[in-house]
C-alpha cells in the first residue's frame, strides 16, 4: 500500500519518540546493541523497514522523505554512540569502584641471595685500595717454609713462630697452610723483579692451629698490603692506614699507632682504632680501654728485601734505595666489629639463619 | 707480666700516676693490658712482645720509664763481702759444648735454709710466684727483678764437685724438679756430674741435686744458653718454664755474673748466709761487641720526620746504647748486651721512633706511580657472585678441613691436625661442604636451601699440592619462591642446568653439556658432565638416591660443581652490537608426539636439517605427557623462528622450510599434530 509523504513523516516522528524511549531504557552495551538492532538493523530495523516503503512515493516526495530518513539514521547512530560511550564510562567507573586488592598481602619477591658477609667486607676493602692505586694479588694457600717464615725473617726455631702455630701437610716434604697473607709479599716481589715499585693488597684464607672458640677459627681471612718504593716512610704507613680505616669505619674514629714487634717489619707498629662500639669511652667490646687493637703493620725489614734479593740472585730491592711498609688486617675482625658478631665460628658454619641477616 | 709499681719505683723515679704510666709505656711499645689498684699499690699487667725479653723484668721496664720521663735508672746493689775458701776450690766447671753454653757463672754460698722474710714472700706472691725457701726465692726474685734465670744446686749432692756442660747422651735421662723422669735425646743440653745429667740446661733443675732444708752449701749457677737449643729442647719435652721462656728468646750473656752477685748480695742482706770469694766464670769465647751505624738521613727517610740528632742520641744512650761521635757516614752505635733483638740500623731507628713518639710523625700518602685494579679472574669471580646472588642463592664459606677417608679420591692430609678439627683438605666444595650445610639448615627448619661457594680445593700432585678454584652450587626445596597465590614446585634438574647456562651466558663461558664420568654419589640418569673446550670441568645433577638416603635428605637435591680457574682467567670476546632487524620475523609452531626416549636436542637437529638454512632458530616451547598423549610418548611444541636481515620473508618460502622440517621429523617416526 502506497503511503503518503505525510504518513511517513508521522511514522518517523513516532519512531523517533520510540527510539528516544528505548535509548533511555538501555543500561549497558548489550541493551544498546539491542536498540541498534531494533531501529537500525540491516534487515529488520524499523528505519530500514521504513526505507523500503519509499518506493511508493513520487520522486520529489521520495527524495525529501529519503533525506529525512537518512538524517534520522545518522542522528540515531550518533545518539547510540554517545549513549554507548557514556555506558562504557559508567561501566568503567563501576568496575573501578569494585576493583580492589588487599595491599597488605605480602609482595611476591623474586628469589634473592646474599653475599657472604666476609666477601662483602673483603670486596669493600679491595675497592678502597684499588681506588688508591693498589693491585689485588692472589697467592696460594698451601705454602712452603721459605715463603711463610724464612724469607720473612723467621728462621727455624724463631720464637715468633710460636705465635703462628702451623698446620703441616703430610707427605709433601714440609708444605704447610699459610699462617698469614704476608707470604704474598715474598711471592709478589719474586714474581715482579722489575723496577722495585710495589703497591699491592693480598686478601685470602689463612690457617693456624688454634682450637675453635668464640674468637678463634683454625681458618680465617686476612688482607695484606705491601708498598715499596724510593722514599716510602712510616708517615706514608700512617697516612695510608688512617685513610682506609676512615673509609671503612668513618672519619669520627681516631687511629692510634704504637710500637710493636713483627719479625718482618722494623719498626713494627700496632694500630688501634677508637672503639666503634662506645666511641672511645670504654665498654665491653674494648675491655674498657676505649681502643680496639685492629691490625699489625710496619716498615719492611731490610732482611726481607735481602732474602728476596738472595733468591733472585741479584739486588732488585736494594734496602739502600727503597723502603716499604706492610700491614695485615683480619677480615673477620672488621666484620665482627661492624655487625656485632659474637662468635667467629658463625662465619664458617653455613647457618642461613645467620647469613640471611646481612644485606 | 705483672709489675708492682712499688718494685718499679725502687729502680727509677716515676713522676706520674699508674694509669698515665700505663699509657706512656704502651705508646713506647710495652703494651699494658690492665692496671690493678691505685698509687703505689698498683700492679701493671704488661704484654711484652717476644723480642723484648730484656723487658720481661722490673729493671727492663724501669730503663724504658727512665727514658720516657728523663729520669735516672738507679744502679743495682751487688756489693759483696766474701768469706771462706775461694769458690774455685769447692767447684770445678767444664764446658764441653761451647755452642750450647757460651758463658757459665757460678758462686758458692754457705746458707742457712729457711723461709724468706715476709717482704720477699709478699713480693714474689704479687708477681704470681710461689715462695719455697729463702735460697730458691732469691733466685726467682732476681729473675723477676733483672731477668736472668739462675739455679741453686746443693753442692753436697754434686758428685765429685764438678759440673760439666754438654749435650745429652743417647739413652740418658734426668728427673727434673717437677718429679718427671725426662728421657733425653741428642741435641738436648744438660749440666752433668761425672755419672750423668743433673739438670736440664736452661729449662729446669734436677731432683737429685735440689736444695732442701739440709742444704749447707749452694752452688749458684747463672749461664747464657743458645736460644735455638733451649727452644728445641723445651718443645721436644713439652716444657715451658720461666727460664726457658727467657733463654729461648735470648737472655743477656753479661747479666749472668751480675745475677749471681745480686743473689749473693741479697742472701747476706736477709741474713741467710755468706758468700765465698770469687766468681767462677767459664767463657769459651770472648764477648761479642756489636754495633751499627745510624745515619740521620736514613732515620728521616724511614720515619718521615726530622728527629733532632741530640734527641736521637739521648734516647739511645738512655736505653743503654753507646752512641759514638757524628762522622761523615753517621754515628757508630754500640748495642748493649741485653738487646739481642737489635742488630742493624733499622732497629736503631725503631728505638728512636718509639721513644720520640709515633704520634709526632706526620701522616702522608705515598705517590701512586702505577695504575691499580682487580685482575681479570678477580673481576670475574665477583661477577659469578653477582649472577648467583641475583639468581637467589646465598653464598657460604666453609672450612677447608674435611673428615679423613671421606671418599675414594686421594686427598691431602694434615700432619698435625687439631684434636677436634678434621684432618684432610677438601677436594670438592659440594661433598661434604655444601651437603653438610644443607643438612644443618634442614635441621633448623629451612625448607628451601639455595647456596653456593667459590673457593679452593686441594689435590695431591706428586709430592706437592695442586690448588684449584671451584664453584659449587646446591639447590633444594622449592623451585620458585613460595607465595600465597600460587602452588610452588620442587627444584629439578633444569633449575641446576639453568644456573650453569645463566653463568655461561653472563660470563661468556664456553660451557657445554656432555657425557662423561660423574661422581658415584650423583644420580646417573639426572646428571650431566660439564665441558669447556672439550675438557671435563665438572658436573651438574641430582644427588644419588642412595647418597641422599645415607645423608637422610628429604626430597631431591641438585648440585653443580665446576673447576673455574681457567674460566675466570679467560678473556671473553667483547659483545658486538648487530644492527636491529628492519623486516618482520616469522614464527611457526609444530606440535609433535614422539617416543619419550628421543632427546630434545636430536629433534632440534632434525628440524634444522629438514628446514634448511632459512631457519634461524628452534626452541622447545612446551612439553606434555598424560591424557592427550599415548603411554611412553611425549608431546613437544617446537617453535621455528625465521628472520632475514635484509628482506621480508614470503609465506611460500617459510611454508616450504616448515614442510621440510616436518618431513625430516616424520622420517624419524615423529608424529606431527594439526598439520
Amino acid at each position: 500500500m502506497a503511503e503518503t509523504a505525510g504518513d511517513l513523516k508521522a511514522r518517523l516522528a513516532a519512531l523517533r519518540a520510540e527510539f528516544g524511549e528505548a535509548l533511555a531504557r538501555a543500561r549497558d552495551a548489550a541493551e544498546l546493541q539491542a536498540v541498534r538492532d531494533r531501529f537500525l538493523g540491516r534487515k529488520a530495523g524499523s528505519v530500514t523497514q521504513l526505507m523500503k516503503t519509499l518506493g511508493g512515493l513520487a520522486a520529489d516526495a521520495r527524495r525529501e522523505a529519503g533525506q529525512a530518513l537518512n538524517e534520522a539514521k545518522v542522528e540515531f547512530e550518533a545518539r547510540l554512540e554517545t549513549a554507548r560511550a557514556a555506558a562504557e564510562a559508567c561501566a568503567r567507573k563501576e568496575r573501578l569502584a569494585r576493583d580492589r586488592v588487599d595491599t597488605s598481602l605480602p609482595g611476591r619477591m623474586p628469589w634473592q641471595g646474599r653475599r657472604h658477609p666476609l666477601t662483602t667486607v673483603r670486596e669493600e676493602l679491595e675497592d678502597i685500595f684499588v681506588a688508591m692505586g693498589y693491585e689485588v694479588y692472589d697467592g696460594p694457600e698451601v705454602e712452603d717454609d721459605y715463603h711463610c717464615f724464612e724469607a720473612l725473617n723467621m728462621p727455624r726455631d724463631h720464637p715468633a713462630r710460636d705465635m703462628q702455630d702451623t698446620f703441616y701437610l703430610a707427605g709433601t716434604g714440609g708444605l704447610l697452610l699459610r699462617t698469614h697473607t704476608s707470604t704474598s709479599q715474598i711471592r709478589y716481589m719474586l714474581e715482579n723483579p722489575h723496577p722495585p715499585e710495589v703497591r699491592i693488597i693480598c686478601p685470602g684464607k689463612c690457617y693456624r692451629r688454634d682450637a675453635p672458640d668464640l674468637t678463634h677459627s683454625p681458618m680465617f681471612q686476612q688482607i695484606e698490603a705491601l708498598v715499596v718504593g724510593p722514599g716510602i716512610s712510616l708517615g706514608d704507613l700512617k697516612g695510608t692506614i688512617e685513610a682506609f680505616l676512615h673509609a671503612l669505619f668513618g672519619e669520627e674514629h681516631p687511629v692510634r699507632f704504637r710500637p710493636s714487634y713483627f719479625p718482618y717489619t722494623e719498626p713494627s707498629v700496632e694500630v688501634d682504632l677508637g672503639c666503634v662500639a662506645c666511641g672511645g669511652n670504654g665498654c665491653r667490646v674494648c675491655k674498657g680501654t676505649g681502643w680496639l687493637e685492629i691490625m699489625g703493620s710496619g716498615m719492611v725489614n731490610p732482611a726481607v728485601f735481602e732474602a728476596v734479593n738472595a733468591r733472585l740472585g741479584r739486588v732488585v730491592y736494594d734496602p739502600e734505595q727503597v723502603t716499604g711498609f706492610a700491614f695485615g688486617l683480619g677480615i673477620e675482625r672488621v666484620a665482627i666489629l661492624r655487625h656485632d658478631v659474637g662468635d667467629i665460628r658463625l662465619f664458617y658454619g653455613g647457618d642461613l639463619r645467620f647469613l640471611e641477616q646481612f644485606r | 707480666m705483672r709489675l708492682p709499681i712499688s718494685w718499679l719505683k725502687e729502680h727509677v723515679d716515676v713522676p706520674v700516676e699508674p694509669r698515665k704510666l700505663a699509657d706512656d709505656l704502651t705508646l713506647a711499645g710495652l703494651a699494658v693490658d690492665a692496671v690493678e689498684g691505685r698509687g703505689d699499690e698498683a700492679v701493671l699487667d704488661l704484654d711484652i712482645t717476644t723480642n723484648r725479653v730484656d723487658c720481661m723484668n722490673v729493671r727492663g721496664v724501669a730503663r724504658e720509664a727512665a727514658v720516657i720521663y728523663g729520669t735516672t735508672l738507679r744502679p743495682l746493689a751487688t756489693e759483696l763481702s766474701e768469706t771462706g775458701a775461694p769458690a774455685t776450690e769447692a767447684l770445678r766447671v767444664v764446658i764441653e759444648a761451647p755452642e750450647l753454653c757460651p758463658r757459665f757463672c757460678a758462686r758458692i754460698l754457705d746458707v742457712r735454709m729457711g723461709p724468706s722474710p715476709a717482704w720477699l714472700r709478699e713480693r714474689l706472691e704479687s708477681v704470681g710466684v710461689r715462695p719455697i725457701s729463702n735460697v730458691v726465692d732469691l733466685t726467682n726474685y732476681v729473675m723477676m727483678e733483672m731477668g736472668h734465670p739462675s739455679h741453686a744446686f746443693d753442692l753436697a749432692k754434686i758428685p765429685s764437685r764438678e759440673l760439666r756442660v754438654r749435650w745429652a747422651r743417647p739413652g740418658e735421662s734426668v728427673r727434673t724438679l717437677d718429679g718427671v723422669e725426662r728421657r733425653l735425646e741428642a741435641g738436648m743440653g744438660v749440666i752433668a756430674g761425672p755419672d750423668g745429667a743433673l739438670s736440664l740446661a736452661g729449662i729446669m733443675g734436677g731432683a737429685s741435686s735440689e736444695v732442701s732444708d739440709d742444704t749447707r752449701t749452694v752452688a749458684l749457677e747463672a749461664a747464657y744458653w743458645d736460644p735455638p737449643a733451649i727452644r728445641r729442647t723445651a718443645r721436644a719435652l713439652g716444657m715451658h718454664t720461666e727460664a726457658s721462656h727467657r733463654f729461648e728468646r735470648g737472655a743477656d750473656p753479661e747479666a749472668a755474673s751480675a745475677a749471681t752477685a745480686r743473689i749473693a748480695h741479697l742472701l747476706v742482706r736477709i741474713g741467710a748466709g755468706s758468700v765465698r770469694p770469687g766468681l767462677i766464670d767459664v767463657r769459651p769465647a770472648p764477648p761479642v761487641e756489636r754495633s751499627a751505624i745510624l745515619r740521620p738521613a736514613r732515620l728521616r727517610a724511614l720515619l718521615g720526620v726530622d728527629v733532632p740528632e741530640a734527641r736521637a742520641a739521648a734516647i739511645l744512650a738512655g736505653l743503654g746504647f753507646g752512641v759514638g761521635q757524628a762522622e761523615s757516614e753517621g754515628r757508630r752505635v754500640a748495642i748493649p748486651s741485653w738487646r739481642g733483638d737489635v742488630a742493624r740500623e733499622a732497629d736503631l731507628i725503631e728505638e728512636v721512633g718509639r721513644h720520640h713518639g709515633l704520634d709526632k710523625i706526620p701522616s702522608s700518602l705515598p705517590p701512586a706511580r702505577r695504575r691499580g685494579g682487580l685482575r681479570r679472574a678477580q673481576l670475574a669471580a665477583r661477577q659469578v657472585r653477582d649472577v648467583l646472588v641475583g639468581a637467589g642463592l646465598d653464598e657460604v664459606v666453609r672450612t677447608s678441613f674435611v673428615p679423613a677417608g671421606l671418599e675414594a679420591r686421594p686427598a691431602v692430609t694434615v700432619a698435625n691436625p687439631l684434636a677436634d678439627v678434621e684432618g684432610e683438605l677438601r677436594t670438592s666444595l659440594v661433598d661434604p661442604g655444601l651437603l653438610d650445610t644443607l643438612k644443618r639448615n634442614l635441621n633448623h627448619g629451612h625448607r628451601d636451601v639455595r647456596i653456593f661457594e667459590v673457593g679452593r680445593v686441594f689435590l695431591p700432585s706428586g709430592a706437592g699440592v695442586e690448588e684449584r678454584t671451584h664453584l659449587g652450587v646446591l639447590l633444594s626445596g622449592a623451585g620458585r619462591p613460595r607465595t600465597w597465590s600460587e602452588e610452588t614446585r620442587d627444584v629439578d634438574f633444569f633449575d641446576a642446568k639453568g644456573l650453569v647456562e645463566l653463568l655461561a651466558a653472563r660470563l661468556g663461558w664456553p660451557i657445554s653439556l656432555g657425557k662423561g664420568p660423574v661422581p658415584a654419589w650423583i644420580h646417573p640418569g639426572k646428571s650431566t658432565c660439564l665441558l669447556a673446550s672439550g675438557e671435563g670441568i665438572g658436573h651438574a645433577g641430582a644427588v644419588h638416591p642412595e647418597a641422599a638416603a645415607r645423608l637422610e635428605l628429604r626430597g631431591e637435591v641438585f648440585v653443580a660443581e665446576l673447576r673455574v680457574d681457567a674460566l675466570l682467567e679467560a678473556k671473553p670476546a667483547e659483545a658486538r652490537a648487530r644492527p636491529l632487524p628492519r623486516h618482520p620475523g616469522v614464527s611457526r609452531d609444530l606440535s609433535l608426539v614422539l617416543d619419550g626416549a628421543i632427546a630434545a636436542e636430536e629433534l632440534v637437529a632434525w628440524a634444522h636439517q629438514g628446514a634448511g638454512a632459512l631457519l634461524r632458530s628452534v626452541r622447545v616451547s612446551g612439553r606434555y605427557v598424560g591424557v592427550q598423549i599415548p603411554e611412553g610418548k611425549v608431546g613437544l611444541l617446537l617453535t621455528l623462528h625465521y628472520q632475514e636481515p635484509e628482506r621480508t620473508l614470503t609465506s611460500d618460502e617459510v611454508q616450504a622450510s616448515v614442510e621440510g622440517a616436518v618431513r625430516a621429523l616424520r622420517a624419524r617416526g615423529v608424529e606431527i599434530r594439526g598439520e
